[in-house]
C-alpha cells in the first residue's frame, strides 16, 4: 500500500470536513476521490499532501508515518486546480524549481555546479518532452493556455520524482473539450509513468473514464470504494447509485433508466402497466417517459424514465399515448437489490 | 481496507456535479481562529511589534498620558481656551467644507477620468497625484505664487480663511478621486444597460444605480480627506499666516504650545486630534467590512 | 453604459479640468516661472549656498534611512497580516493606517515626549548611553519613518491577497523551505508593489515637514532638511531662493510620479490577464 489514511478527522469550526476516514491506496494505481462539492475530498487530498493538518488520525506514505512531516519533506507531487504556476518564471524554470531546491549548494561555476545544472537541464527537457511543451520552454506561463499551464504544473510536480502524485480538481478550470483531451492524456501518461496517483473530481464521468479505482466521498465520509464497474453496477447505497448516473423509480425500486425492459403486451409477471407521455430523441438514444397506471387505493406512482436505443424504440413502435408494460432487466438485479436494502 | 458499507439513509436525490469551489474554500481560505504562526514568523511578528511600539504606539500613548496627567479639569480648560476653541472651530469648519467640495469635485473628476475620452486625459490623471507627491510646505509655496501678494490675477488670499481652504483643498484633492476611480472602473456596465433597457433615463441610472454603488468609495475618500484636513500643517505655514482667531488651525496651535514649552497643553489638543483620527480609522474599518460582506 | 448628453459631458469636463487647472497646474507653472525669472542665476546661487547643500544632504540621509526601514518592516508586516492568523491581527491591521491620519505636528510631539533628553520616557536613558534622539538625525529619521509607515504596507497587502497562497503551497510541496519560498516565490511576485510602495515612501519622506520641524530643533546648516530650508528662506525674505529649493523638491516629486506611472501598468498586468 502506498498511502494509508487511518482515522482522519478534520473540522473547520463547526463544519466537519472529514469524519474518521480510513483509506488505503495501492501502489501504482490511479485512484479518483469522487464526490459532491464540500464533501471533504479536497481536504483529504490536502491532508495527504501535508498542506493541511488533520485534527486526529495518521497518514502513512510508503510505510513511513508522515502525519507530522511538513509538506516539503513528504516528497509528494501536488497539482492545483488553478495551476499555481510561478508567474515570474519561464516554463523551464518552473519545472526546474523542485530540482534546484534539492540541489546541494555549490560554488557558482565550479564543477559540481556545472554538473548539477546540466543534470537539471536534461531532466527538464525530458519532462517538457513528456508533457509536449518543449517548444514553450522559454515562455512565461501567462503566454500559455489553461491546458498547457496545467500540463506544465504536472511536469513540475513530476520533476522531483514524487512517491505519490496528487491532483486537486486538475481539469476543473478548463473548458469541456480541453478537459476531455487532458483526461485521455492523463490516463496515457499514468500508463507510461506508473506513479501512484490520486486525483479529486466532482465529475463522475471523469472518474469512471480515467481511474483504476474510485473512492466516493460525501459529507466527510467514504461511501464506497471500488473499480468503476463495481461502483456503477453494484452501488453500495442510494447515494453512490444516484451520484454515478441517472436513476429512476419503478415499482418502489430505484434503478438505472437503461435497465428497464419495455414490452407492448403484458408478458412478464409483475410488470408495471403505463402510458407513454413523452418521447425525446437525444442523438443515438431515446428517452421515454411513462406514467404508470393508477392503482386504486395507492398513492400515484412517480413517472418512470426509460432510456433505449433508437433502433429498439423503432422496432417496438413506441410513440406518445402508447400503452406499455415495464419490468426491471434481469442484469439490473444487483443494483436494484442494493438499492432496496 | 476501509469498510465500504455505510448505514442506509433516506433516499437522496443525486446532486448534480457542480464546480467544487466550496470544498477548496474550506481547505484554503477559512482558517481556524487560533494563531498559525511558525517559529520564524513569530520572531518576525515580535520584532515588528517592538519596532511598531517604539515608533508609534508608545509615543502616541505618551501624548495621551501627558494630556491626562493634569486631570479632567485642566484638560477641559485647555480645550475651551478661547484661542484653542477658535482654532478647533476653524479647522473643523474648513475641513468639513473642503470635504464637501471634494465629495462633489472628486466624484466629477473620477467620472471624467473613467467615462470621458479626450486628449490630455492622461495628464489630468497624473496631476491628481501631484498633491500626494509634493512636499506640503512646497504646496503652500506653490499656491502662494497664484493666490499670494504677487498674484498675476490680483487674487491675494494670503493670510485669509480662503487661503486655509485652498491649502486644504490642494492636499486632500486625491482622496475621493482615487477612492472612486477604481470602483467606477470595475462597475458592471451590464447593470446600467439592463436599467436602460427597462426604460430608466440616464439621470435615474446615475441616481439609483451608479451613485449607490459608489457611495462606500465616496465615504471612504471623504473620511480620509476629512482626517487629513484636520491634521494638515505644512501647506498652511507660509500661506495662512497663522493669525490667532483668524487663520490659526489646530496643528499650528499645537506647535505654538510646543514652542512655548507647554508640552501638556500641546498633548491635550493633540490627544483630541488623535481621537478624531482613531474614530475615522475605526469607521473606515467597519465600512470596509460592511462592503466586503455585501460583496 | 450611461451616455451623457454632449452639454453635460462638456460641463463635467470643463468643471474637472478647470478645478485641477486652478488648484494644481497653474500654481505649479507659476512656481517654474518664478524660479527661472532671472534665468538660471537663482538655481546657481542656491546650489552654492552651504545651508541649501546641507539641507539636501540631510534630506537624502533621512529619507533613505526611513525608506529602508519601512521597506523591511513594511514587507514583514504585510506578509504577517495576509498569510498568518494571530491574536490582535485586526487591531494591528487598523493601527498601521493610523500614521496617515495623525497630524505631523502630533507625530513630532509624540516622539519628543518619549525621546527628549530631559523629561522623555526613554530619552534620558538613551542620552546617558550616548544616543541623542531629539534635535538630532535619529529623531528626524523616526519622525519620517512614522509618517511614511503605511505606504509600503498599503501597496503590498492587496497584491499579496490577490496572488493567493497557491504558488507558495506549490513551492512547499516541491520541497522549498520557508526562506526559499519567501525568496524565490513570494518576494518576486510582489516585486512591483514593493517598488511602488518604496517610491511613494521616498516622495513622502523627502517632503516631510511638520514632524521633522518639531523633532529637529530646526537649526540652520545642521538639523534643517530641504523642506525646512524652504520655510526659513521664505520667512527670511529670500523668496527667490525659497522658490529655487521648492523647484528642486518639485522635480524630485515629479520624478517619483513618473516612476510610479511607469511601474503601475506592469503591476496591473496579471490582473488584466486574469479577467
Amino acid at each position: 500500500m502506498s498511502i494509508e489514511v487511518s482515522g482522519v478527522t478534520k473540522r473547520f469550526g463547526e463544519f466537519v470536513a472529514l469524519d474518521d476516514v480510513n483509506l488505503s491506496i495501492p501502489t501504482g494505481e490511479l485512484t479518483a476521490l469522487l464526490g459532491p462539492s464540500g464533501g471533504g475530498k479536497s481536504t483529504l487530498l490536502r491532508i495527504i499532501a501535508g498542506l493541511e493538518s488533520a485534527d486526529r488520525g495518521t497518514i502513512m506514505i510508503e510505510g513511513a508515518d508522515a502525519t507530522r512531516v511538513p509538506a516539503r519533506h513528504r516528497n509528494v507531487g501536488f497539482v492545483f486546480q488553478h495551476y499555481a504556476v510561478f508567474k515570474h518564471m519561464t516554463v523551464a524554470r518552473n519545472v526546474a524549481f523542485g530540482l534546484q531546491i534539492r540541489a546541494k549548494p555549490a560554488v557558482p561555476f565550479s564543477t559540481t555546479w556545472r554538473e548539477d545544472r546540466a543534470r537539471i537541464n536534461h531532466r527538464v527537457e525530458e519532462l517538457l518532452d513528456l508533457v509536449h511543451l518543449s517548444q514553450f520552454a522559454q515562455r512565461l506561463p501567462s503566454q500559455l493556455s489553461g491546458g498547457q499551464r496545467q500540463r506544465m504544473a504536472l511536469a513540475r510536480a513530476l520533476a522531483v520524482e514524487p512517491k505519490v502524485l496528487l491532483l486537486d480538481e486538475p481539469f476543473g478550470a478548463l473548458d469541456a473539450k480541453v478537459r476531455k483531451e487532458l483526461r485521455d492524456w492523463l490516463r496515457r501518461l499514468h500508463d507510461e509513468v506508473h506513479v501512484t496517483t490520486v486525483f479529486v473530481t466532482h465529475d463522475q464521468e471523469e472518474a469512471l473514464e480515467v481511474a483504476d479505482r474510485i473512492v466516493v466521498i460525501n459529507d466527510g465520509r467514504i461511501e464506497q470504494i471500488g473499480s468503476p464497474d463495481q461502483l456503477y453496477d453494484e452501488p453500495a447505497n442510494d447515494f453512490v447509485m444516484g451520484f454515478l448516473g441517472e436513476v429512476t423509480e419503478l415499482g418502489g425500486v430505484r434503478l438505472r433508466p437503461h435497465d428497464i425492459d419495455v414490452a407492448v403486451s403484458p408478458g412478464v409477471h409483475g410488470s408495471v402497466p403505463g402510458v407513454i407521455s413523452r418521447v425525446l430523441r437525444v442523438g443515438f438514444e431515446v428517452r421515454v417517459t411513462v406514467v404508470p397506471d393508477p392503482v386504486i387505493g395507492a398513492a400515484p406512482a412517480p413517472e418512470v424514465n426509460v432510456v433505449m436505443s433508437r433502433a429498439h424504440q423503432r422496432s417496438l413502435g413506441l410513440a406518445e399515448g402508447a400503452k406499455v408494460w415495464l419490468s426491471p432487466a434481469p442484469e439490473a438485479a444487483r443494483a436494484r437489490l442494493a438499492a432496496v436494502r | 481496507m476501509a469498510d465500504t458499507a455505510t448505514p442506509v439513509r433516506a433516499p437522496s436525490v443525486a446532486r448534480p456535479p457542480t464546480p467544487d469551489t466550496s470544498a477548496r474554500g474550506f481547505g484554503g481560505r477559512v482558517r481556524s481562529r487560533v494563531s498559525t504562526l511558525t517559529l520564524g514568523s513569530g520572531l518576525g511578528l515580535g520584532a515588528a511589534m517592538i519596532w511598531f511600539s517604539l515608533l508609534v504606539l508608545l509615543p502616541l500613548a505618551a501624548v495621551v498620558a501627558t494630556a491626562a496627567a493634569g486631570g479632567w479639569k485642566a484638560y477641559l480648560s485647555v480645550l475651551t481656551d478661547s484661542q484653542t476653541l477658535a482654532a478647533i472651530t476653524l479647522t473643523v469648519g474648513q475641513a468639513g467644507l473642503v470635504t464637501l467640495v471634494n465629495v462633489v469635485m472628486g466624484t466629477v473628476i473620477a467620472w471624467v477620468l473613467v467615462r470621458d475620452r479626450f486628449w490630455g486625459r492622461a495628464v489630468l490623471n497624473v496631476i491628481i497625484d501631484v498633491p500626494f507627491a509634493l512636499p506640503t510646505v512646497v504646496a503652500g509655496l506653490v499656491l502662494l505664487t497664484l493666490y499670494g501678494p504677487t498674484s498675476p490675477m490680483g487674487l491675494d488670499f494670503a493670510f485669509t480663511r480662503m487661503a486655509v481652504w485652498l491649502a486644504l483643498a490642494f492636499v486632500t484633492l486625491p482622496f475621493v478621486v482615487r477612492a472612486v476611480q477604481p470602483v467606477l472602473e470595475e462597475l458592471d456596465t451590464d447593470v446600467e444597460e439592463a436599467a436602460a433597457s427597462l426604460g430608466a433615463s440616464p439621470a435615474t441610472i446615475i441616481g439609483r444605480i451608479i451613485l449607490p454603488a459608489l457611495a462606500p468609495a465616496i465615504t471612504t475618500g471623504a473620511a480620509l480627506s476629512f482626517a487629513r484636513a484636520i491634521s494638515e500643517y505644512g501647506s498652511l505655514v507660509l500661506l495662512s499666516g497663522n493669525r490667532p482667531f483668524q487663520t490659526e488651525v489646530v496643528s499650528v496651535r499645537v506647535l505654538a504650545f510646543i514652542e512655548n514649552g507647554n508640552n501638556a497643553g500641546a498633548a491635550t489638543v493633540a490627544s483630541a486630534m488623535l481621537a478624531v483620527a482613531l474614530v475615522v480609522i475605526i469607521a473606515l474599518d467597519l465600512l470596509q467590512r460592511m462592503v466586503a460582506r455585501r460583496g | 453604459m450611461v451616455r451623457t448628453s454632449a452639454p453635460v459631458r462638456w460641463l463635467l469636463r470643463v468643471l474637472a479640468i478647470g478645478y485641477l487647472l486652478f488648484l494644481v497646474a497653474l500654481p505649479l507653472m507659476m512656481l517654474f516661472g518664478d524660479t527661472f525669472a532671472d534665468g538660471l542665476s537663482t538655481l546657481g546661487s542656491i546650489l552654492s549656498d552651504p545651508d541649501v547643500i546641507s539641507g539636501f544632504r540631510l534630506t537624502i540621509i533621512v529619507a533613505l534611512w526611513a525608506v529602508v526601514i519601512n521597506l523591511f518592516f513594511g514587507v514583514t508586516i504585510s506578509i504577517l497580516l495576509v498569510r498568518y492568523e494571530f491574536p490582535g491581527k485586526r487591531a494591528l491591521s487598523a493601527l498601521v493606517d493610523l500614521p496617515l491620519s495623525v497630524s505631523p505636528v502630533v507625530v513630532g510631539l509624540a516622539l519628543v515626549l518619549v525621546y527628549n533628553g530631559r523629561t522623555g520616557w526613554f530619552g534620558p536613558f538613551l542620552e546617558d548611553h550616548g544616543l541623542q534622539v531629539i534635535f538630532n538625525s535619529p529623531g528626524m529619521i523616526m519622525a519620517t519613518t512614522f509618517v511614511a509607515l503605511p505606504l509600503v504596507i498599503r501597496e503590498v497587502v492587496p497584491t499579496l491577497t490577490e496572488i493567493g497562497e497557491d504558488q507558495e503551497q506549490a513551492a512547499r510541496s516541491l520541497g522549498a523551505g520557508p526562506l526559499q519560498t519567501l525568496w524565490r516565490i513570494t518576494l518576486p511576485s510582489i516585486k512591483w508593489a514593493v517598488v511602488y510602495g518604496v517610491v511613494l515612501s521616498l516622495a513622502r519622506s523627502v517632503g516631510e515637514f511638520g514632524a521633522v520641524k518639531v523633532v529637529s530643533g530646526n537649526v540652520t546648516g545642521s538639523t534643517q532638511t530641504a523642506t525646512l530650508v524652504v520655510e526659513s528662506k521664505y520667512e527670511g525674505f529670500a523668496q527667490p531662493e525659497a522658490y529655487g529649493v521648492a523647484f528642486l523638491l518639485v522635480m524630485v516629486s515629479i520624478a517619483c510620479l513618473i516612476v510610479v506611472a511607469v511601474v503601475r501598468p506592469r503591476e496591473n498586468e496579471p490582473r488584466r490577464n486574469k479577467r
